[in-house]
């Protein structure tokens, strides 16, 4: 018995995501623009769970749903289908007031500042401070610092009209985060931005992600700032096409170094090939594969640990143990043929599996990349 | 700059943010005010005019006809009431107030301003009696001692009444005929014409009843009374008496308080004629006119600011902030706009009355019913804007 779930394998939810809660859980979730005819799909089935404390960098080309699927989170869109946990409130189906309140522990950084003109830096900051009824000292010491760190200390009471369009900026992002929200949307915060303030903006993230546990979700196309990203989210034509915990990628691609076949590969290709895994689990006794049966999946244990049992006819023997890190199912794969031995797990164990048409596909690569290089080596001697 | 924090004033500074457009904001909300100011003035000037000869008596008390619907309609009743309210304990003294209007044609015979016989309202008072207040007629009320003379109101209308008005010689010795019978105008005085009255003229009770001896068929013309003016002594209550008289009196008369008189018949011309129709129409106009100007002015501010009021939706401000928000701006636009607005309207009313002669006079009655049209305006324009806030998409800013 094994559960495979709509997770990547890349989404490293089920190593250590068990000790973080989930600030955010996006389960099956479709969304529908326009009435009737002109209805449109544009999310389908999308899951996604984000831990307390992450960074998240949403990619993927412009209409590919990340906006859509950043709104539902962030309470600005109503949700039509699936389930959308923030902070544990279910948000199909929620009231108004019910949104509101959850708002309040949200922190929004748009694109355009959308500053009041009329009011100054530290008023404009203020209306976040005033909606959570923060104290007054406790507030204007936040704002001082906010806008202190992101450099605009001298112009605190300064109007919108005197700030240029990367000052502006940085008091939209001082804004979404003095009143110390749980959750952080950004869309684009750093574009208008140059390049020391926009990484004085990504680490006052991290400072909120690591000593806030304050969670963190950005659209952005900034490369500058790729590299403080917990998990990178890639969205293509209203699905999540790859959910990749940087640190669980790095773990599944040394992995994947170690399998012979795979040695090859370059980087880019292994975190592909990260990609296209998924998750499986086993619990104690569980057969994961059955001798003689068609070979569909390439599996890597990422925990636990399974016995290699083989039927020779006459009497079944286990030839091996594998364990953390060790792949088996490859030889069905590569030749055709039916599985040769049976897989039992010993204990709790989770798996990353790849389909065998990714499977043969990446092989093909791989030879590719080999001759490739032996062209490369020929041609210079 | 302090740092002072308590809500943000946001209402405000986004009013006062951009001057150029408060100030257009201001002018036309003053406008609307301007507009209802006008209504308020001509209609308390008119009403006023109507009731300015119940202001000039003296009188605390007056016995007044019950079928005498208003001052215009001649009801009379006879004097001997007159008699029996002199008696009632509180009473100081009672007088009879004399007028005719129908019977009352005044004829101009000068050699160069000739005119026909036009109506005219005659009042006749015994002349030690305190009656009138008018200073005018108190300084020359022994000139109207010798019989078949009167004084003539300065504002009776010109077209027909045209006698030199200036000069009193002059004045005097103009050849006039009162319901056929010579009449010598001694002098001038200072009431004011009405809806029902091009000019009025007053004389002596004895004048009166040679003049109009047709009034009472078979009878002495001076035993009817058209009202009863009753002084109440200083020790006694105005109301208590009022109350004594009425129980007292026989039923043929209403007894009626100075306040009383006035309302009523203010309350005539308002109800029973389309005057109050007109003026409320006008009201109406001007605030509508106003309602319109305070949603425009509402409405651009909020869709100027659509992305910050969805920035604050998405921040988590409820539908009661936006509410109050919008609430606060309108009113501090109308309480801003009324002062611009009465100041004019003061300016406008001492030119108004300059030129037509009614008493344009700026109450606090009627600043305070302007205030609250202003108040209602801009308030109910700004519930009609607030929708347009209240669509404000925060999934838009993404």
């Amino acid at each position: 018995m094994t559960a495979t779930s709509a997770f990547p394998a890349t989404s490293g939810m089920f190593v250590d995501g068990a000790q973080l809660p989930k600030t955010v859980k996006v389960g099956g979730v479709n969304h529908y623009f326009g009435e009737g005819e002109l209805r449109s799909q544009a999310l389908f089935d999308n899951h996604l769970e984000v831990r307390r404390g992450e960074i998240v960098i949403m990619t993927g080309p412009s209409g590919s749903g990340k906006t859509t699927l950043l709104t539902l989170i962030g309470t600005l869109r109503t949700v039509q289908e699936g389930s959308l946990k923030v902070l544990g409130n279910e948000l199909n189906g929620a009231s108004r007031d019910q949104i509101n309140k959850l708002r309040r522990d949200l922190g929004f950084i748009f694109q355009a500042h959308n500053l009041f003109g009329s009011l100054t830096a530290h008023q404009n900051v203020n209306m976040a401070c005033e909606l959570v009824e923060m104290e007054r000292k406790e507030s204007d010491r936040r704002i001082r610092m906010l806008l202190e760190r992101l450099g605009l200390g001298e112009r605190i009471n300064y109007k919108p009209d005197q700030l240029s369009g990367g000052q502006k900026q940085r008091v939209a992002v001082a804004r979404g985060l003095v009143h110390n929200p749980r959750i952080v949307l950004a869309d684009e915060p750093t574009a208008a931005l140059d390049e020391k303030s926009g990484r004085e903006v990504v680490t006052l993230f991290q400072e909120m992600a690591n000593d806030h546990g304050c969670t963190i979700i950005m659209v952005t196309h900034d490369s500058r700032i790729l590299d403080v990203a917990d998990r990178i989210v890639k969205m293509e034509g209203g699905k999540i096409k790859a959910d990749s915990a940087v640190q669980e990628t790095s773990v599944i691609c040394e992995f994947l170094r170690q399998f012979p076949l795979f040695s090859s590969l370059t980087p880019t290709t292994l975190t592909e090939v990260a990609d296209m895994m998924r998750v499986e689990t086993a619990e104690a006794g569980d057969v994961v594969i059955r001798q003689n049966d068609p070979g569909e999946l390439f599996y890597l244990i990422r925990t636990g640990a399974v016995d290699v049992v083989v039927d020779d006819g006459q009497k079944t023997r286990t030839v091996a143990e594998l364990k953390e890190g060790q792949y088996f199912g490859e030889a069905a794969l590569i030749r055709d043929e039916p599985r040769n031995a049976t897989i039992i797990a010993k204990e709790h164990s989770v798996f990353y599996t790849l389909g065998k048409a990714d499977f043969t596909r990446t092989l093909g690569r791989a030879a590719s990349f080999r001759e490739e290089i032996q062209q490369a080596l020929f041609s210079r001697s | 700059m302090p740092v002072k924090l308590r809500k943000t004033p946001l209402a405000w500074k986004n009013l006062t943010h951009d001057w150029r457009r408060l100030a257009v904001a201001l002018a036309g909300i003053a406008f609307a005010v301007l507009l209802m100011f006008t209504q308020v003035g001509f209609q308390n000037a008119l009403f006023d005019s109507q009731v300015k000869v119940i202001d000039d008596l003296h009188g605390d008390i007056f016995l007044v006809s019950r079928a005498k619907y208003t001052l215009a309609a001649e009801k009379r009743f006879p004097l001997a009431l007159v008699k029996q309210a002199a008696s009632v304990p509180g009473v100081h003294g009672a007088y009879p107030f004399y007028s005719e209007l129908t019977l009352s044609r005044l004829k101009n015979l000068s050699p160069n301003r000739r005119s026909k016989a036009f109506p005219i309202r005659s009042i006749g008072i015994q002349l030690d009696d305190p009656v009138i207040d008018t200073q005018s007629i108190r300084d020359q009320i022994d000139k109207l001692r010798v019989r078949g003379t009167a004084l003539i109101d300065v504002h009776s209308r010109q077209a027909n009444f045209d006698f030199p008005r200036d000069d009193d010689k002059a004045l005097a010795a103009s050849p006039a005929e009162l319901a056929d019978k010579s009449i010598k105008l001694v002098g001038t005085f200072d009431l004011g014409t009405d809806f029902a009255h091009d000019g009025n003229l007053v004389m002596s009770a004895e004048s009166f009843a040679d003049f109009f001896p047709q009034r009472v068929p078979f009878g002495d013309p001076l035993s009817v009374v058209d009202l009863g003016i009753v002084d109440v002594s200083d020790d006694a209550d105005i109301d208590d008496v009022r109350d004594r008289l009425d129980a007292v009196i026989d039923d043929r008369v209403f007894v009626y308080t100075r306040e009383q008189f006035r309302d009523k018949e203010v309350s005539f011309w308002d109800t029973s004629t389309p005057i109050g129709i007109v003026f409320f129409a006008g009201k109406v106009i001007g605030f509508i006119v106003g309602m319109v100007i305070c949603y425009q002015v509402i409405y651009s501010d909020i869709a100027d600011h659509m992305s910050e009021f969805a920035t604050l939706k998405a921040m988590g401000y409820s539908r009661g902030y936006f509410i109050r928000l919008i609430v606060v701006e309108a009113v501090l636009l109308a309480l801003i706009g009324f002062v611009p607005g009465s100041i004019v309207s003061y300016g406008l009313y001492h030119v108004l009355a300059g030129s037509t002669g009614l008493l344009m006079r700026m109450t606090i009655p009627a600043a305070l019913t302007v205030l609250v049209l202003t108040l209602a305006m801009c308030v109910a324009s700004g519930l009609l804007a607030v929708r347009k806030l209240l669509s404000a998409d925060p999934a838009s800013l993404f």
